[in-house]
């Protein structure tokens, strides 16, 4: 995996990755028939959460300002949408054509300007705080979740890896990282999931029929003691797992059509939005996908021009299409944002100039699970530089995440120290969203 | 009546050793007539309607919210207030409170017509109240508030507020026999003009485990289910912890039976076994106790030769002396460096950029604990070198220090980071700049008490108020780190003048950052470059406005407070002193410190036996007392007689019986897990699984170095990431995470995790990293097998591949001598690596053939010693060598082995 420096100096993992190009097959019926049923009401139950790490630049994606002065302004133009009065960038036609199907919230602010703080203050809609970790929402999510979840999946999957800490509620709600992207048309092997080291079903068979014989010496005081009840119950699940068949099929994004899989392109993020399609179309709960390389404080233009934009722009319109496709929108909630907007003036630190950190204003996407798609919420000021109006927290679009998953975004919890801590203290459901 | 309840009381709490019943309550009163000027409880003295008496609004009004509720966090205690009325959460901010109730828009109080006040009308539910009825018109609590505002609803802070004297509980402890008894608990404040009032129905109470006694909130406590906890009683700022004990059996007090101990230690835990009618366990065997030591100690699993050789030493002293062995060794230095880094804190991600070269921060944290482990410097004077650190010596010129910190940094150098004698990076970490944060991770490293939630309310389990915080935070405002050095002209003269000899190309564009890079190139080319420094701001208060803004400048030096307090102490003069944090290590060192040598005691003692005393291990607090006192007392007594010697402090507990205690338990103590009567099995901490299972699957060769070279250990690595330079072990960290290694955000011992999760389980069952290292490698367990295992080859063969082997040792010759000249480290050991494996080879095949599988209860019983350090049973003997007979090839028989006993729970729990 290729590491890449952003600009205060932390090493980021780079969560993109381009794989080549392949065939794959279908998916197999028994895939799509374990997730039926499961599918209720208006109300999601599963999600996918996407984050652009570094901080997106607002002004050249989702919130343009062509009639700004020339030192704010950027050499990018709006384009219209599907949407009548919707713009966004010129470099983002294929979700411009799909702008139906996700409500765009503008004038998204807050005062946290350092990646790690806003980052965690996104992934968890909790402005952090140095004496406790605030658990992402994938996190949250699977511990009010841990009762329905397919037993022979993992229920949260992040691709690659996640921002999303488990904090104070414990390493046992964490995503399993994939550790890599997938490529396209080639079988995917996930940590933990994918049978290696020349080991054979059969094999597995034989050794947890040893393991059941010799694993002996607690027996009688097992029930006394919650960890050995724990170890027991985790092994049980755990060999579901690795011999479940679903999740190998599920994780392995050569299996798909490949008329299906064409619009997601070749790219990791790509192919990363086409196996979480297929992890929650085969009943992983949540997804989380991480895109970076967004912290262009030196030539913003290009890099969006060239890279970024075609890669989130191919990636997301294939998935908001697909989970329509497949009957998944509804049912799924998409969030996608970054840690911050950027500096609407333009830096000279480069011929064509870079955009810095700037949290007072930016967007955020919402797509799927009762959201309203089409509409844009929110307004900055001419310049971008701050909410026209009050504007949103990123705690309010957090509860309103909250809400469309059905989780109270005001039941609390207990820290480690017995102290309550509300899942999300200080945000205010969006109504509009939904409606 | 015949209710047998035993009434203990501690000397000097009054006289009192009485039967009681529920309804007999009122033999309390006869009894503690003795005492002088006892008031009677508000609750009686206020029943008639024209009562008197005027009620203080510290003593009965403050205290009386509290009992109702009104100032919980759902009600009034909210920090938004409820309906538009606000308390202070807990109370004991009495100003504020009584501000908010006589005063502002819309007072509580109505002093003109007393009965129209709010707050007698809402909570009777005259005029609607959210929150129900609390009390009843007419009763006492109503006649409380009503006469506290017929008299003018009076507080004046500086002339009302008392600090109460002391909060006498009886009975002092509760001896329970069975199910449904009941005891009426009593509490009397005694003031500074020596006024004693019963104030019991003024308290809050709460009992520390529902499964042992419960309590209502008139002090009524009816116990449950056998066991031991505590019931809390609060008043004022008093928090009183009351110990209830229930025996399991029959077998307590004089019927206790005879139990042998080898120290005080096993003294004090026994006295309170024999309260509880709880035997221990048997001793356990040397197998049992020879993992678990070594796990515990040392982070190391022992290897087949050690465990076979400890089992057959026929020395009575052998345990003793293998304590002694384990304490010398170098991973005993390691796995506690990793402990105190976790304690104090040690996070590369908060430690960015205060070094010129990444990562070397939390290096340096490391290293310079590690040689004063293995040194086995005193505990408090680690400390003192953490607490009082300083970059620059004294009277060290900045230009001076940046060249003696470029000297370390320069390649090849000889000079190390940890021979000076103070490590700054505590506070230098980003995460902790504002004196509030510093304060909270303070109390927690050093103290092991938690105060945050001092900082905005009383605490609710313990003394600390507000004010308490405010005046602690005091300490932590006077030092900073700046990475361009301290602020004055001379070393900023000095900053551009070392950075001018570097000639890095500025343009204007150029921002610190890029300066940043420049500068690991210069130390290689043994420049001096300029370094971040740590350093103590002046005595005298800087005229400044406050830093107020919270979070949004983080990196902004807070504003200098002049007064202090240490918790409990006296306000002091911090412009008496030149450095701030001296009168702090003044008092952490002190004997009579009531936290510091416990905290670390009682830390050392949750490392062995899965719980602390205090439990949970930092969180020391009035209304969360120790499981056994004596025993805490009795340890934290003897670190500091020892001068705070951690290597005694290991020895004195891993040389008693009750450590050495099997797991299995008996009949009287399968539930314990607090009192120290059996081993409690507990997962293995994430750096101990990584390396335990790294040792299990290691060569023969490999495994017998890994106690001793640290190299590629994860209990070496330095900060919180898990990446570091030069340590294969790097690559644990997805290993590290899943497994719940200190992610040391906070300070809290509760950065680590000890669950067990599905995906620790299906690292272990099916993830690549463990399958690899089962199914063969350099230096694998597998790798030696395949050797013994490998077909015989017919002699022409064997002659053939002698001649293969042959030639690529001369090419590798070759290539070694080109590398050695080119100065490839790297390369060179990898040749090297090589060379050593086709020698080897060589000698294998020129050696006699060993004959595969002749000897399958050898190889079973080798699986057997690497993984759960112990011989097989004849039944596993039995049922292991089946499935060998029965594997496709004895390689991937025992590599099925291998992979069984790896996913055993005896393996992953250290037991």
């Amino acid at each position: 995996m290729a590491i890449s420096l952003t600009c205060d100096g932390a090493t980021r993992r780079d969560f993109l990755k381009v794989g080549a190009v392949g065939a794959g097959l279908s998916l197999s019926g028994f895939l799509r028939m374990a997730s039926a049923g499961e599918v209720k009401g208006a109300k999601a139950t599963s999600a996918i959460f996407i984050n652009l790490n570094g901080g997106p630049s607002h002004m050249d994606t989702f919130d343009l300002k062509p009639d700004a002065p020339a030192e704010f302004r950027g050499a990018f133009n709006p384009i219209k949408t599907n949407v009548p009065g919707m713009e966004i960038s010129e470099h983002l036609p294929k979700l411009a054509q799909c702008g139906d199907k996700f409500a765009l919230l503008r004038g998204v602010t807050h005062t946290l300007g350092a990646h790690e703080l806003g980052t965690e203050y996104v992934n968890s809609g909790n402005r952090p705080i140095p004496s406790l970790e605030y658990p992402g929402y994938g996190v949250v999510f699977t511990k009010e979740n841990q009762d329905t979840a397919p037993k022979d999946l993992p229920p949260f999957v992040a691709i690659p890896n996640s921002s999303q800490r488990a904090g104070f509620l414990g390493v046992q709600y964490a995503p399993l990282n994939t550790g890599s992207t997938p490529r396209p048309g080639q079988p995917f092997n996930v940590r933990g999931i994918s049978l290696s080291g020349g080991v054979t079903i059969e094999e597995v068979e034989r050794r947890q029929n040893l393991l059941a014989d010799l694993d002996k010496t607690f027996a009688g005081v097992e029930k006394e003691s919650q960890l050995l009840t724990g170890l027991d119950r985790f092994s049980e699940q755990a060999h579901a797992i690795i011999t479940s068949r679903r999740a190998r099929e599920a994780f392995d994004v050569s299996k798909e059509n490949p008329k299906f899989a064409e619009p997601f392109g070749a790219e990791g993020f790509g192919q990363s939005c086409l196996l979480a399609t297929r992890l929650i179309e085969s009943g992983v709960r949540f997804c989380s996908i991480s895109l970076g390389g967004w912290d262009t404080h030196g030539t913003n233009f290009t890099t969006l021009k060239t890279r970024l934009c075609p890669t989130l722009d191919t990636g997301l319109s294939a998935l908001l299409n697909g989970l329509s496709q497949k009957g998944l929108l509804e049912s799924t909630v998409v969030f996608v944002t970054g840690e911050f907007g950027r500096t609407p003036k333009i830096n000279q630190r480069s011929a064509e100039g870079g955009r810095d950190h700037y949290p007072r204003c930016m967007f955020m996407v919402m797509a799927g699970g009762g959201v309203k798609g089409g509409q844009v919420l929110g307004e900055s000021d001419d310049k971008a530089t701050m909410p026209k109006n009050e504007g949103f927290s990123p705690a309010d679009v957090a509860a309103s995440f909250y809400q469309a998953l059905g989780i109270d975004h005001t039941k609390e919890y207990h820290s480690n120290t017995g102290r309550p801590i509300m899942i999300v203290r200080d945000g205010n459901v969006i109504p509009k969203l939904f409606s | 009546m015949s209710i047998r309840t035993l009434l203990l009381t501690l000397g000097g709490l009054g006289a009192a050793c009485l039967l009681a019943t529920a309804r007999d309550n009122s033999a309390r009163g006869d009894d503690q007539a003795a005492a002088p000027q006892e008031l009677l409880p508000v609750s009686q003295r206020f029943v008639p309607s024209d009562v008197a008496e005027e009620p203080s609004f510290q003593r009965h009004v403050s205290p009386l919210f509290g009992r109702l509720g009104c100032n919980g966090r759902a009600c009034h205690g909210s920090f938004q207030g409820r309906g538009g009325f606000r308390l202070s959460l807990f109370g004991y901010d009495f100003k504020a409170d009584h501000e908010s109730l006589a005063k502002g828009d819309k007072p509580r109080v109505s002093v003109d017509s007393p009965l129209d006040s709010l707050i007698l009308v809402k909570p009777t539910n005259e005029e609607l109240h959210e929150g129900g009825e609390r009390y009843k018109k007419e009763s006492w609590e109503y006649n409380v508030f009503r006469r506290w505002v017929e008299a003018g609803a009076k507080f004046d802070a500086a002339k009302d507020m008392q600090k109460l004297v002391r909060l006498e509980v009886t009975p002092s402890e509760i001896l329970f026999s069975k199910s449904g008894e009941t005891v009426q608990m009593k509490a009397v404040a005694v003031w500074p003009d020596g006024t004693r009032e019963d104030v019991t129905p003024l308290c809050r109470f709460q009992s520390n485990s529902d499964q042992v006694s419960k309590i209502t909130e008139l002090g009524l406590v009816t116990a449950t289910e056998p066991g031991d906890t505590h019931i809390v009683i609060s008043y004022d700022n008093a928090v009183v912890p009351v110990p209830v004990i229930r025996p399991v059996s029959d077998k307590f007090g004089e019927k206790y039976p005879q139990v042998a101990t080898f120290n005080k230690v096993d003294e004090l835990v026994i006295e309170k076994l024999r309260k509880l009618g709880m035997i221990p366990s048997e001793v356990a065997s040397d197998a049992e106790f020879f993992r678990r030591v070594s796990l515990d100690l040392t982070g190391t699993l022992p290897t087949p030769t050690e465990v076979e050789a400890f089992l057959a030493d026929p020395s009575s002293q052998k345990r003793a002396a293998k304590i002694d062995e384990l304490l010398a060794s170098p991973a005993y230095a390691a796995w506690w460096t990793t402990k105190l880094c976790d304690y104090t804190g040690n996070n590369d991600r908060a430690l960015n950029n205060t070094m010129p070269v990444q990562g070397s921060s939390s290096q340096i944290w490391y290293d310079w604990i590690y040689k004063r482990m293995a040194d086995n410097t005193p505990y408090d004077k680690i400390v003192e070198g953490i607490v009082l650190a300083k970059s620059r010596k004294e009277g060290q010129t900045y230009a001076e220090y940046c060249q003696e910190m470029s000297e370390i940094y320069h390649p090849d150098s000889e000079k190390k980071f940890a021979d000076r004698d103070n490590m700054p990076f505590y506070w230098a970490r980003n995460n902790l700049r504002q004196p509030e944060e510093r304060a909270i991770g303070f109390a927690y490293t050093f103290l092991g008490i938690r105060i945050q939630c001092a900082q905005c309310h009383k605490h609710p389990f313990d003394q600390w108020s507000k004010d308490d915080f405010d005046a602690f935070k005091g300490f932590f405002s006077r030092v900073q780190f700046s990475q361009n050095g301290a602020r004055d002209k001379e070393t900023q003269d000095q900053y551009k003048e070392i950075l001018a000899k570097l000639e890095i190309p500025v343009d204007a564009r150029m921002g610190g950052n890029d300066i940043r890079r420049a500068l690991p190139e210069k130390l290689k080319q043994k420049m001096t470059v300029p370094f971040g420094e740590l350093f103590v701001m002046a005595p005298a208060p800087q005229n400044r406005r406050p830093n107020n803004n919270g979070n949004q400048n983080r990196n902004r030096p807070p504003a200098a407070q002049a007064k202090a307090r240490i918790l409990g102490g006296e306000d002091m003069n911090l412009n008496d002193v030149a450095d701030a944090r001296t009168p702090l290590m003044d008092w952490l060192r002190n004997k009579d410190n009531p936290y510091f040598a416990k905290a670390f005691a009682n830390r050392v003692w949750a490392s062995y036996f899965n719980v602390g005393i205090v439990q949970p291990p930092d969180d020391m607090s009035l209304a969360n007392p120790p499981s056994n006192k004596a025993l805490l007392d009795h340890l934290a007594a003897g670190f500091i007689e020892h001068n705070f010697d951690m290597k005694w402090l290991h020895r004195e507990i891993l040389n008693s019986r009750t450590y050495q205690l099997t797991w299995q338990p008996n009949a009287t103590n399968a539930k314990d897990e607090r009192n120290f009567s059996r081993a409690v099995p507990r997962r293995l901490p994430a750096e101990v699984a990584y390396d335990a299972v790294q040792m299990a699957t290691a060569s023969d060769a490999k495994a017998a170095t890994m106690r001793s070279d640290l190299k590629n250990r994860a209990i070496a690595i330095a900060g919180a990431s898990a990446q570091n330079q030069g340590n294969r072990a790097g690559n644990a960290g997805f290993a590290l995470t899943v497994f719940g290694r200190s992610i040391r955000e906070s300070n809290c011992d509760c950065d680590r995790s000890m669950e067990a999760s599905l995906l620790q389980t299906v690292f272990l069952q099916n993830d690549n990293q463990v399958l690899s290292q089962i199914s063969g490698g350099r230096d694998t367990f597998a790798e030696d097998l395949s050797k013994k295992f490998r077909p015989k080859l017919d002699p022409n063969n064997k002659a053939q591949e002698v001649t293969n082997i042959g030639r690529e040792v001369a090419k590798l010759q070759v290539r070694i001598e080109r590398v050695t000249k080119d100065e490839n480290k790297e390369q060179l050991e990898r040749l090297q690596g090589r060379l050593a494996e086709l020698t080897k080879s060589l000698d294998d095949l020129t050696a006699p053939e060993a004959e595969p599988m002749e000897d399958a209860p050898g190889l079973v019983k080798q699986v057997y010693l690497r993984t759960l350090s112990r011989y097989p049973s004849p039944d596993e003997m039995k049922r292991c060598t089946d499935y060998l007979a029965s594997a496709s090839s004895p390689l991937e028989g025992a590599k099925g082995l291998l992979w069984t006993l790896i996913n055993t729970k005896e393996f992953i729990v250290n037991h």
